[in-house]
């Protein structure tokens, strides 16, 4: 079959991009698109590397076909934090990043992208979880590194922020 | 916990989170170059045989394909890390399923994989080895029939099938045994197991017109990469660059050539740039896992729990190449004899070949085999006597002064510490809280291991501080409590320091991610360079205040002296100016620890340098129907020297005892006929968010005469102990005792029925 | 060059036509975490893929007595369909342990029962509250009940050019109360080792056992309903000896086979435990929405 057109909604911004059907979200995101933010690793919906949020919605990428994706908003890590303004280098980091930061969430990082919007699709929803609610909201995310603690007291940390006060755990 | 340090000891964040957080660090497994060929590998499926035809020719020709190799396309050499046995391609033998063959580079990934179902390999089975029992056998078949002719590294003991034997003798044993009121003798088994990192192991190579190669990869030791893949492509390190944009995790399993070889033999033949990554498949198929064992442990004791001897032997199942297997079998010896005083000791390290994947280096290499068998002992040995398990071991441990079993005296030892405090947390004695619900302790030692390391260090005239390390980030921020460590050494803030690493051409030597060692050695060689800066700006610190150099002192980004004081961007401005730049080179390697060398045989690992100390203790419940292990709480108490950053400290406890459970309780790489049954994230099953416990980490601080303000290696020793600590908890809690990893469910039930009498079913 | 062709009818006839077209060449897509990694490790290649993305009336819940799951359901919506949480309340448990929420959002109920795994958690419940399957072809519609609709792994009566439209779940009757229980080797991400839905409907005292259902799932080809358990508890005293009877005539009735899971024979020790606990589970449940 013919490649297909398709312009797929990312971060708020079109992107066209003409794609074979059989074609991943991850792939296409990543080597047309080069948004490598969101990464790559077992392709079988068993690691979560490759979380991204589909009108709101965690999915693994890896299974996700592109065509599939046209007409949809999709979030990557890239949209997170907000853009820099006039000659400020950066601008502000989403406060589930800026928590991962100041936590120690962070180790070799690898798994961290998928993590945060898998956070963020729950925190969208559960404003105030309990620790139990996070590690479950998070199952479908491998980490090798850090064990997950400091990941959680992150998320509830951010969660707190967020809501604009404390959040039970 | 910080004694009057500014930055070194505090709890700041890491240096290179903002990038990790927002998606912009860039891994291996993401670079990519314009006009770049996807390079897949073509694998043995014989565990043992002959390659008789290998036909790449329809390969060749399919839409896509720019370059295949094979054997033919490489030196005629074999490398490995203690014996040069291993080659890039398989030619005439091939000795485990998935040894590489040979490697297709196509212009899309679908086009590499048509071209490598095209390949046609014809192979004449020859008997596989497909187990320690079957390699160690009378007559067993040789897996490498001209191992003589490897080079190896001097101080191993190599025969057929056995590629080390490494060994610890220390007085009799024979009289200890006479000396012991009991003896106790049991057999342990551990499972391979993989490192699990995220990031698959990926390389992207280019050359360029002068004949020079530059790989892109995921390597923990750069330098080791790029000396053999000099040797692979003919060629001298020199012209070949290895760059390290990032690893997502390596944990030892990516030390050695991973994919560096294909892709650069890859891109030398079809002229492009080709970048090769592994699948999870490939992964648990052929890479460097950790080693299954077998472990026979023999101690005798006195009733009143003293240690008279103890005689071991671990038999590492190291795959079809020695890989790490000789050094991991040498420092095997060192945990069997546990942080102990025992008069007499006979230890052995076998690294033995099978026909099954090359296993190589995971988090403290022989540590959690070995500790599984001499902590579980342990307890076996406290219950027979009817003396409380923490009890035991405080009879027994080493203190400040004693030897270690090669004869090293130890110092800054924070074992009984470690012990006390890790029981107390737990709520010891309390062993037996509630029916089906157990503690266990486990304690081990581990070493912070050498190499050398060199830096250069630049001040700008702006002020900031570039450190530029060959050392590579792997994950532990050992780099950023590095550059804490300078920040101290120069007064500066760590926001001041910027670190370029892990680039052969344009950063110093550095042995790389492993042992523990990365923060302690280039920390310490950023101490020496900054003592070089010092002087430097010093001397001109002292014109330009006219004073003498003995009064000034380094403070708040600052040369303060008794008139004044100039700041070191106007000094670094100076510098640039009239002198080049204010720049120092460092480096630092460990003092060599001394030992007693008639004690040891064919051992790569004589001495734990800087050692480290730690004690674990859970508490747990078992569910006896069916098997399920619940961990209420989980306690480590670990003697870190000197916390350089305790919040990334915590990091690798909390990871590594994670990592730990899920060698305790669940994975497990499992062969059947020399073909991995599990070669998917499905079937090898890490511990998700809802399998680790919370973790509780007690820093405990005997500081070490070498390492930056006393720091000991801290990153491998969280991994050793959860085995046993786990296993001596669920006897705690059920009676039942599994000598073999993982205690699956399983093996649970088995057990309790097999307690029970009634055979199990 | 693309594996396959990708068709996005956007109506139940035309979803129809074009698997009447291309029959056995044809896979339906709906969540694709089954499809598109069967796809992706060579073990199917079909050459059309039709996309059920645009085709209306499959997503639906209707709950009235009787239930009614389009086959577009996603396991996310039937955790999150509070009318689904009481005596039904299997369905969501058998729901909420699958993969990750990344599976969970997308994976649907259609979907899992024509993959048919053998360990599907899903399967086991809606085998347990009675499932009939609605399908629908060039011939028309057909309805067949779930038993009859397991093959084997992976097979089920679909013809090729059948799509799955929806599941009819029949109208629980009173005091009765469900329970799912699975064994793995951790505790997400899990294909079950064991898994037990279990069905009970009490008496009016609360005492005695009406009728039951009690199913296993990863123990034998397909997701069985152990029927001679069945028979041992209706009529019966809850707990205590009819429970224990029953949960080895379910012992009886299995057929797991070993591999790198586990064994055969815990599996089937596994059976009886879980077997146990889950009809235990249904009477604590029956009582106290009582």
């Amino acid at each position: 079959m013919a490649k297909i057109p398709i312009t797929l909604t990312i971060n708020g911004e079109p992107h066209e991009a003409l794609v074979e059907p059989d074609r991943t979200l991850l792939d296409v995101l990543r080597t047309d698109l080069g948004l490598t933010g969101t990464k790559t690793n077992c392709l079988d919906a068993e690691c979560g590397v490759c979380t991204v949020l589909v009108d709101g919605l965690a999915v693994n990428a890896c299974l996700y076909l592109a065509v599939v994706a046209q007409g949809r908003a999709i979030t990557t890590i890239e949209g997170l934090a907000s853009p820099g303004e006039g000659l400020a280098p950066a601008g502000a980091l989403h406060p589930l990043q800026e928590a991962f930061v100041e936590h120690g969430a962070v180790q070799c990082g690898y798994c961290i992208p998928g993590m945060i919007l898998s956070a963020k699709a729950y925190l969208d929803d559960h404003p105030r979880p309990t620790e139990a609610q996070v590690r479950e909201a998070l199952a479908g995310n491998l980490c090798r590194c850090t064990g997950y603690q400091k990941i959680v007291d992150a998320v509830l940390a951010a969660a707190s922020r967020m809501a604009g006060g404390a959040v039970a755990s | 916990m910080s004694t009057g340090t500014r930055v070194a000891g505090q709890s700041l964040p890491r240096i290179d989170a903002p990038g990790k957080v927002t998606g912009s660090a860039v891994y291996a497994a993401d670079f990519a170059l314009p006009g770049m060929l996807y390079g897949k590998v073509f694998r043995s499926a014989e565990p043992h045989a002959r390659l008789v035809r290998l036909d790449t020719t329809r390969a060749a020709s399919i839409p896509g394909v720019r370059a295949v190799v094979t054997a033919a396309d490489a030196a005629d050499v074999r490398y490995g890390a203690a014996v040069k046995d291993e080659p890039v391609f398989a030619s005439d033998v091939v000795r485990y399923v998935g040894q590489p063959v040979a490697a297709v580079a196509a212009v899309t990934l679908e086009a590499a994989e048509a071209a490598l179902a095209a390949i046609e390999a014809q192979y004449e089975p020859l008997p596989p080895v497909l187990d320690l029992a079957a390699a160690l056998a009378p007559g067993a078949p040789l897996v490498h029939e001209g191992w003589r002719d490897y080079t190896a590294i001097p101080i191993l003991q190599r025969d057929g099938n056995v590629c080390n034997r490494a060994r610890i003798v220390v007085g009799d044993v024979e009289r200890g045994w006479v000396e012991a009121d009991h003896v106790f003798e049991q057999r342990f088994t551990t499972a391979m197991v993989h490192q699990g990192y995220t990031e698959p192991r990926a390389a992207v190579a280019a050359w360029d017109s002068s004949g020079q190669v530059t790989v892109w990869s995921n390597t923990q030791l750069p330098f080791d990469v790029q000396a053999t893949l000099a040797d692979i492509l003919a060629t001298v390190p020199s012209k070949v660059r290895i760059i390290v944009p990032g690893v997502g995790g390596g944990f030892g399993g990516k030390l050695r050539i991973g994919v560096e070889h294909f892709a650069a033999l890859l891109a030398r033949k079809s002229g492009r740039p080709v970048k090769v990554m592994t699948t999870s498949e490939e992964e648990l198929v052929a890479a460097y896992p950790r080693q299954g064992t077998v472990i026979e442990l023999k101690t005798g004791v006195t009733r009143d729990g003293r240690l008279t001897a103890r005689q071991g032997r671990i038999y590492f199942d190291t795959g079809a190449f020695a890989g790490s297997g000789p050094g991991v079998a040498s420092v095997a010896t060192m945990v069997l004899a546990g942080p102990y005083r025992t008069p007499n000791l006979h230890l052995e390290g076998y690294a033995v070949y099978t026909n099954k994947t090359n296993c190589g280096s995971y988090r403290a290499p022989s540590g959690p085999q070995s500790n599984f068998a001499v902590e579980s002992q342990m307890d076996i040995i406290a219950d027979a006597l009817g003396i409380d398990p923490l009890e035991l071991r405080l009879r027994n441990i080493v203190h400040e002064g004693d030897e270690g079993p090669t004869g090293q005296v130890l110092s800054a030892v924070g074992l009984e510490e470690c012990l006390r405090r890790a029981a107390d947390a737990i709520g010891w004695p309390d062993r037996r809280p509630a029916p089906g619900r157990g503690k266990g302790l486990a304690i081990g030692w581990w070493t912070t291991t050498g190499g050398s390391s060199g830096v250069y260090v630049k001040i700008n005239p702006d002020g900031s501080v570039t450190l530029n390390t060959g050392a590579v980030e792997i994950g532990t921020a050992a780099l950023t409590g590095a550059a804490q460590v300078l920040a101290e050494a120069l007064g500066v803030d760590l926001a001041d320091i910027t670190v370029i690493s892990g680039d052969t051409f344009s950063t110093p030597f550095d042995f790389g991610a492993q042992g523990s060692r990365t923060a302690f050695a280039v920390g310490n060689a950023c101490r020496a360079a900054a003592a070089e800066l010092q002087r430097k700006l010093f001397e001109l610190a002292a014109a330009h205040l006219k004073t003498d150099a003995d009064t000034l002192e380094l403070r708040d980004k600052h040369v303060v002296g008794p008139g004044g004081r100039v700041t070191l961007a106007e000094l670094a401005r100076q510098s640039q100016v009239a002198g080049g730049g204010m720049i120092a080179h460092g480096t630092f390697i460990a003092p060599g620890t001394a030992y007693d060398t008639k004690r040891v045989e064919g051992h790569a690992y004589p001495a734990f340098h800087s050692p480290s100390f730690h004690a674990h203790a859970v508490d747990l419940s078992v569910d006896a129907e069916t098997g399920e292990v619940t961990i209420h709480r989980y306690v480590v108490a670990q003697d870190v020297g000197f916390a350089l950053n305790p919040t990334y400290i915590e990091g690798q406890i909390e990871g590594g005892v994670a990592q730990g459970l899920g060698q305790t309780l669940s994975e497990e790489i499992v062969y059947r006929d020399g073909r991995v049954l599990n070669a998917n994230l499905t079937d090898y099953k890490m511990p998700t968010t809802l399998d680790v416990p919370r973790i509780e980490s007690i820093l405990v601080e005997h500081p070490g005469r070498v390492g930056p303000f006393g720091a000991k290696g801290v990153g491998e020793p969280p991994n050793i102990e959860p085995p046993a600590a786990v296993a001596n908890a669920i006897a705690a809690a059920v009676g039942t005792r599994i000598t073999a990893l993982p205690i699956t469910a399983e093996r649970i039930v088995r057990g309790l029925s097999r307690d029970e009498g009634d055979g199990g079913r | 060059m693309s594996r396959f062709d990708y068709h996005q009818p956007e109506s139940l006839a035309d979803a129809v036509d074009l698997a009447a077209r291309f029959g056995g060449q044809a896979s339906f897509l709906a969540g694709g975490t089954d499809l598109i990694v069967q796809i992706e490790r060579g073990r199917v290649a079909p050459r059309h893929v039709i996309g059920l993305g645009r085709v209306p009336g499959l997503a639906g819940i209707e709950v009235n007595g009787r239930i009614a799951l389009g086959a577009r359901v996603t396991h996310r919506a039937i955790e999150q369909t509070p009318a689904l949480a009481g005596p039904l309340r299997c369905l969501v448990e058998g729901a909420e342990v699958i993969g990750g929420h990344q599976v969970r959002n997308v994976a649907t109920i259609g979907g899992n029962l024509v993959n048919a795994s053998p360990a599907a958690d899903l399967v086991p419940c809606l085998l347990a509250l009675d499932g009939v399957v609605t399908l629908v072809g060039p011939g028309g519609e057909r309805e067949i009940p779930i038993e009859r609709f397991l093959l084997g792994p992976n097979r089920t009566a679909r013809r090729p050019d059948e799509l799955v439209t929806r599941v009819d779940l029949p109208a629980l009757p009173p005091r009765a109360a469900t329970a799912f229980l699975k064994a793995g080797r951790r505790r997400a991400m899990e294909i079950s080792v064991v898994c037990v839905a279990a069905r009970l409907a009490l008496d009016a005292t609360l005492e005695r056992c009406l009728e039951a259902r009690v199913v296993l799932g990863a123990v034998a080809p397909t997701a069985v309903r152990a029927h001679a358990a069945e028979r041992l508890l209706e009529g019966q005293p809850v707990g205590g000896e009819a429970f224990r009877r029953a949960a080895e005539a379910a012992q009886e009735a299995c057929r797991p086979i070993d591999d790198v899971r586990a064994s055969a024979g815990f599996r089937q020790h596994l059976v009886g435990v879980l077997v146990r606990r889950a009809l235990d589970r249904c009477v604590e449940r029956a009582r106290r929405a009582a």
